[in-house]
């Protein structure tokens, strides 16, 4: 029923002697997890963490829905992010395999750019210089467009190695046929291209999301700004950063896992080939 | 379609004085052919004698350095949708089917009726399954090409190629990318066409399939066409000494 993993596809299945070894390294990796996790625990209860002044506030609606409120930016400000470097990066991608010299020198640039800044360069960019430009812009663009100019880049690789992944057979069938460029790239290639590029631009998403944490240079309310709120009000930062932590690998981990199912659809396709 | 130029006596493939080079190589020289309506002419020759990509210049998928390729009597234009326009006339056949993989069969063959031709889906499909029915195919139109056999998918790719109803058909070695069972299927349904009056210029490796279906033999050797001849003759006594060697050379592992 399942597929073969790539664990599959690269060793050769285990013997009796190995078997044997699997399971004692296992027990004693379980072991040695099990201890880590004591460890960190008395710890925890050595310096009062635990202590329910720390955790009972978990117990109100109020903290959740605080919470909650911070989530739905921190998914607002990311999936906005996410189209917009989604279609940047496709420009880009079009850019870069143009046939103009210049569109492409111009694209390359763009895309060099936006890969080589970090992060939190551009939204300081946008947060202190281009104010001095004379544009005003609110907090949710302020996080949101550096977050987006500095996926595109990436993404924009991700569309040409898509594009370029489609065999050249295809596109020469089409154009014998008669179809022009353009509806021979929207009809034939792109359709093809993007089953290869949805794993890559879903893992682009996780890390816009992860580049929304930085909202709070810009003081947008997102999940971390929240959080922080919640830190000074009740003094415990060990509890609210654990359980927001909790939340953002929640998401991720959905996020990969979809990629992972999709990844495996796009490869069945392929491999049908 | 309506005639949009005059077949007359002009040639429906005319190649003067071609010439191409990749870098240092000259892979095609001074090559002149001219292929009239009706006419079946095979290209055979050994691997990198430019055979290939002779076939592949007569619709651009190739670019010439020098010479002319004439198609109907009109250039071949160098861009745009005048070049869409002549290939449009043209059928291609593969090696490798170049079937669209991500649309069923059936899509595969209207999309370009419907996009280029201007017709309308339910002709195309109609037109579509009619030439499935006649390649022998038509069972299979609501799979992807990945669930087809290669001898099916090499026969919908020629059907595909005819919905276009084009004036000639090439042929880049069609059954070199077939398992042998399946190379019989895809050389009837040439051969029917050949019967059927299309003119074509088929790339092919099979000999005794060249010298059924084909009234004139272009054997190529270095870039060259080294001789040309009626498949009787060429395979018979060919005058060249180039093509006496070839032709020992594929005959001896079969006479082992």
């Amino acid at each position: 029923m399942n597929a073969p993993s790539i664990r599959d596809r690269l060793y050769e299945p285990p013997g009796p002697k190995t078997r044997r070894r699997i399971a004692v390294f296992t027990v004693i990796a379980l072991l040695g997890l099990g201890f880590l996790l004591y460890l960190v625990v008395r710890q925890f209860e050595r310096q009062g963490q635990l202590q329910p002044r720390y955790w009972d506030f978990f117990l109100k609606w109020s903290t959740w829905r605080y919470l909650g409120a911070g989530l739905l930016s921190t998914l607002k400000a990311a999936l906005t992010a996410a189209v917009i470097a989604i279609g940047a990066g496709f420009l880009l991608m079009r850019g870069k395999l143009n046939k103009n010299p210049v569109v492409r020198w111009v694209s390359v640039a763009l895309i060099e750019f936006t890969r080589g800044v970090p992060t939190l360069l551009l939204i300081y960019f946008f947060f202190l210089v281009v104010p001095r430009m004379g544009v005003s812009l609110g907090a949710f663009w302020r996080i949101t467009l550096p977050c987006a100019i500095s996926a595109s880049g990436i993404i924009a690789e991700a569309f040409r190695a898509g594009v370029n992944a489609v065999p050249r057979g295809q596109t020469e069938a089409a154009l014998s046929l008669g179809l022009s460029n353009l509806r021979t790239f929207y009809q034939v290639v792109f359709p093809q291209a993007i089953r290869f590029v949805i794993p890559s631009l879903i893992s682009e998403l996780v890390i816009v999301l992860k580049d929304t944490t930085f909202a709070y240079v810009v003081s947008y309310a997102d999940l971390m700004q929240n959080a922080k709120v919640l830190i000074t009000s009740h003094d415990s930062l060990v509890s609210v950063y654990l359980v927001v932590a909790v939340i953002y690998i929640l998401i991720n981990y959905g996020l990969n896992k979809l990629s992972d199912r999709m990844a495996r659809g796009g490869a069945r396709t392929a491999a049908e080939r | 379609m309506t005639q949009r130029y005059p077949a007359g006596d002009v040639p429906v493939i005319e190649l003067k004085n071609v010439n191409k080079h990749y870098g240092d190589l000259h892979v095609l020289k001074d090559i002149s052919l001219s292929v009239r309506k009706g006419e079946v002419v095979v290209i055979i020759g050994p691997s990198g004698s430019g055979k290939s990509t002779l076939c592949r210049t007569i619709n651009r998928l190739e670019t010439i350095d020098s010479g002319q390729i004439l198609i109907e009597g009109v250039p071949l234009p160098e861009e745009g949708r005048r070049l869409a326009e002549l290939r449009s006339r043209i059928g291609m056949v593969f090696q490798s089917f170049n079937l669209f993989a991500h649309m069923s069969v059936l899509d595969n063959m209207i999309l370009a009726p419907v996009s280029v031709l201007k017709k309308s889906r339910r002709e195309a499909r109609e037109e579509a399954m009619r030439l499935l029915e006649r390649v022998g195919v038509a069972d299979q139109a609501k799979k992807l090409p990945a669930q087809l056999s290669g001898g099916q998918q090499q026969r919908a790719a020629i059907a595909r190629a005819l919905a276009m109803r084009p004036r000639a058909m090439l042929f880049d070695e069609p059954t070199s990318a077939l398992d042998p069972e399946m190379i019989g299927e895809v050389l009837n349904v040439i051969t029917e066409l050949a019967q059927e009056g299309m003119t074509m210029v088929i790339v092919t490796h099979e000999m005794n399939f060249a010298r059924r279906v084909s009234d004139r033999v272009i054997f190529m050797d270095g870039g060259m066409i080294v001789e040309e001849n009626t498949p009787e003759a060429f395979f018979s006594h060919p005058s060249s000494q180039r093509a006496v060697d070839f032709l020992q050379s594929i005959r001896t592992p079969e006479a082992l």
